[in-house]
């Protein structure tokens, strides 16, 4: 059961009820409509400002630019080369600090 | 009429902008300024003030058209059929393959997160103005109506008050570097001699640099002698002075013209009119680069600034940043009432105090409730700093901090080492933080009609030549009639980069990457000069509130020197870095010559 019986009618490009959604699914589209995901999303932003770790980041992909020279570097290329050492980096404190909050979340709501 | 599309080799910002993609380009063309016209109905922003997204209802959960997931994280709406796609290379691309599956124009995309734009073919992040500017204007602007939902009626980018040619204001030249001309240089060859040191003594009788010479001390007046050896070396007003720009012979042969009365030499005019704090400065910079190494006498200044202060009703202090200020005021209301005309400090074009120390502070009230913005700017001479509050909460910060693996690059092992420590850059993080504004100082809403809890942030505008940060470590409380001094340690860089704090820096991580079409002095603030600065002077304070002791330490050649009154002693630059620094001066990097100092001054 979803929150849709209000929304106005979109055109929508596939029919919505034919797609099952997984149990991870259902727990996403519940942080969202929650607004859940936005905050958490806040978070951990903030988390990761102040433990460094975005001015860490903006020092690779400053250097990887450099590298390459400023018009030979696509948005897309930045992504693929920083994401693993963006997400190897995530201080296991961070990581635990949302994860608790996720559960704390999923254990005030019904899913 | 003209087109508004952005021509990529306009070198309108510092910021370098990636030559606009073709797709764009001809999407643009195809569509007008329609272009964006059905995303505009779909801009949503929540809470007030935060992020821009794009749904097509309010409670929409984006997902992708062709594999239904809903939780990557970049998922693209196109800009052609609304049609949303995910987008995770290198596995998959939905949204390229919408492109490409389509007949052309399905190329560029939005990201439904960000509501910033994407060129699916291009693979790359594109700008437009009119979009950023609806996205901009959503955000400052949100109403609460309908769900957070934006009325599309105020975002067309047609409408007249949003003209993208806002961006290119006239350009101010703020620092305008003086030559002689050849009148001029016959002039200065025919009527100067030169200074015996710099023939002879220099360099062999003392290895100070030109223009060191301690200042005796009057009597208690070592917060004039800090705050005077800091403006002494303050590049751009010592070339000011030096390049006799503010001569005391003609200043002061204009007073007395319209006074007839001429006793010029005397100097001790008891008239306010005949007070000049510019011409005393002039005497002090002849004194002190005039070779003479003995300690110099600001006699004559103190009495000038005695008298001006006078008029100001609070001249008992003895604060260092208070005689700052006032020496600046009284440089600038002199100017101000030769030219009889008021002019504005901000913008530069003012007297010498203000051309070097003026800068512009930007600062944001934010309606909690609507997300209304009201901005004002203020020149500001220097900007004060609270210490930050005891680093209580940051326990935590270290510990995850220590766990953040170094990849050799960067420096993250000073950075971890060092933020821990009070420091002048976690001063301005903080000055420039959004700071919620308490319940007792609720501010009028325009939009809503009443007074609303609010959100406040401070970022520089413009910044000035000189920057002095004062740092608040006197804190006077009249209710309880007593002050204290905070005597913590706060660690400094020697260089400083701005950028950060800038306005524009600052309202591109509240509105993302956007090209910033409402507002073109954003722009101007940051690309006329480099953001970077070099530490030059470093004013301390040592012991107690009303029995303490001013000592400044000056960097000339790259070479640390302290002046404490009468006395100049070469330093090590450990030394100055242990020091408990009450007012900071920074100049523009690019006036700050490490290498050439030396050969400038013979
Ligand atoms: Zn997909
Ligand atoms: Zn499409
Ligand atoms: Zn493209
Ligand atoms: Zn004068
Ligand atoms: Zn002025
Ligand atoms: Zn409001």
């Amino acid at each position: 059961m979803r929150a849709s019986i209000n929304r106005p009618p979109t055109p929508e490009p596939e029919d919505d009820r034919e797609h099952q959604p997984t149990f991870q699914e259902s727990i996403n589209i519940k942080l969202i409509e929650s607004g859940e995901k936005e905050r958490l999303k806040e978070l951990l932003r903030e988390r990761l400002i102040e433990c460094g770790w975005k001015d860490e980041m903006k020092a690779l992909c400053r250097a990887y630019v450099r590298k390459k020279g400023r018009n030979n570097v696509s948005v897309d290329d930045l992504v693929q080369v920083i994401t693993p050492k963006g997400r190897a980096s995530v201080p296991d404190s961070v990581k635990a600090e949302l994860l608790q909050r996720i559960r704390s979340f999923l254990g005030s709501t019904a899913i | 009429m003209s087109s508004n599309f952005h021509h990529p080799n306009l070198p309108f910002t510092s910021q370098i902008f990636p030559p606009s993609c073709p797709h764009l380009a001809d999407f643009r063309s195809r569509n007008g300024s329609k272009s964006f016209r059905l995303l505009q109905d779909c801009l949503r922003v929540k809470p007030p003030g935060g992020r821009a997204a794009i749904r097509r209802d309010p409670n929409e959960v984006p997902r992708c058209s062709s594999c239904g997931d809903s939780a990557r994280p970049r998922l693209y709406a196109c800009v052609t059929c609304a049609a949303v796609s995910c987008h995770a290379p290198p596995s998959h691309s939905h949204a390229a393959a919408h492109a490409e599956s389509m007949p052309t124009g399905h190329e560029i995309a939005v990201d439904v997160d960000r509501a910033e734009l994407f060129c699916c073919a291009c693979r790359d992040q594109v700008y437009d103005r009119d979009f950023d500017a609806a996205v901009v204007l959503a955000q400052t602007t949100a109403s609460t109506l309908g769900g957070n939902a934006v009325s599309s009626s105020g975002v067309s980018p047609s409408q007249p008050s949003l003209p993208p040619e806002n961006l290119r204001k006239r350009r101010r030249v703020d620092y305008q570097p003086w030559m002689p001309d050849l009148r001029e240089r016959v002039l200065v060859g025919a009527n100067s001699s030169p200074l015996d040191c710099v023939n002879s003594n220099l360099g062999s009788e003392s290895e100070l640099p030109w223009g060191l010479r301690g200042l005796n001390n009057l009597g208690n007046t070592c917060f004039m002698n800090s705050v005077l050896q800091a403006l002494l070396h303050t590049p751009p007003l010592r070339n000011f002075f030096l390049s006799d720009r503010h001569n005391r012979y003609f200043c002061q042969r204009n007073v007395n013209g319209s006074n007839v009365s001429s006793n010029v030499n005397d100097g001790n005019g008891s008239k306010n009119s005949r007070i000049c704090l510019a011409c005393d400065l002039d005497a002090m910079f002849s004194a002190v680069f005039s070779g003479d190494r003995t300690p110099y006498s600001p006699a004559k200044f103190l009495f000038s600034w005695w008298q001006h202060a006078a008029n100001l009703a609070s001249y008992e202090q003895q604060d260092a940043h208070e005689f700052f200020i006032s020496i600046l005021e009284g440089i600038h209301e002199k100017v101000d009432k030769d030219r009889r005309k008021p002019y504005s400090q901000g913008n530069g074009d003012c007297c010498i105090a203000h051309r070097v120390f003026s800068g512009i502070l930007r600062s944001d009230v934010m309606c909690m409730a609507c997300g209304f913005t009201s901005t004002t700017y203020d020149p500001c001479v220097d900007i004060s700093l609270d210490l930050e509050p005891n680093l209580g909460g940051s326990a935590k910060m270290a510990a995850a901090r220590s766990n953040l693996p170094c990849n050799g690059e960067a420096d993250c092992m000073n950075s971890s080492q060092n933020q821990r420590l009070s420091s002048l850059v976690g001063c301005l993080d903080q000055f420039t933080r959004p700071e919620k504004l308490g319940s007792d100082q609720k501010f009028f809403c325009q939009q809503c009609q009443v007074r609303q809890e609010s959100l406040k942030q401070m970022s520089i505008r413009k910044l000035p030549l000189v920057s002095c940060f004062h740092i608040k470590r006197f804190e006077h409380s009249s209710v309880r009639k007593m002050s204290r001094k905070v005597d913590r340690y706060l660690q400094f860089p020697f260089s400083l980069d701005m950028a950060p704090y800038l306005s524009s820096s600052i309202l591109r991580s509240r509105f993302g990457n956007r090209i910033f079409p409402f507002d073109g002095d954003e722009l101007d603030g940051c690309n006329e000069m480099s953001s970077e600065f070099e530490l030059f002077a470093v004013i301390t304070h040592k012991g107690k509130l009303d029995a303490g002791h001013y000592v400044t330490y000056l960097r000339l050649s790259n070479q640390w020197y302290k002046c404490d009154d009468a006395w100049i002693t070469q330093v090590n630059e450990n030394i100055v870095r242990a020091a408990q620094g009450y007012m900071m001066f920074y100049v523009q990097k690019m006036l700050y010559y490490k290498a050439s100092e030396k050969q400038s001054a013979s």
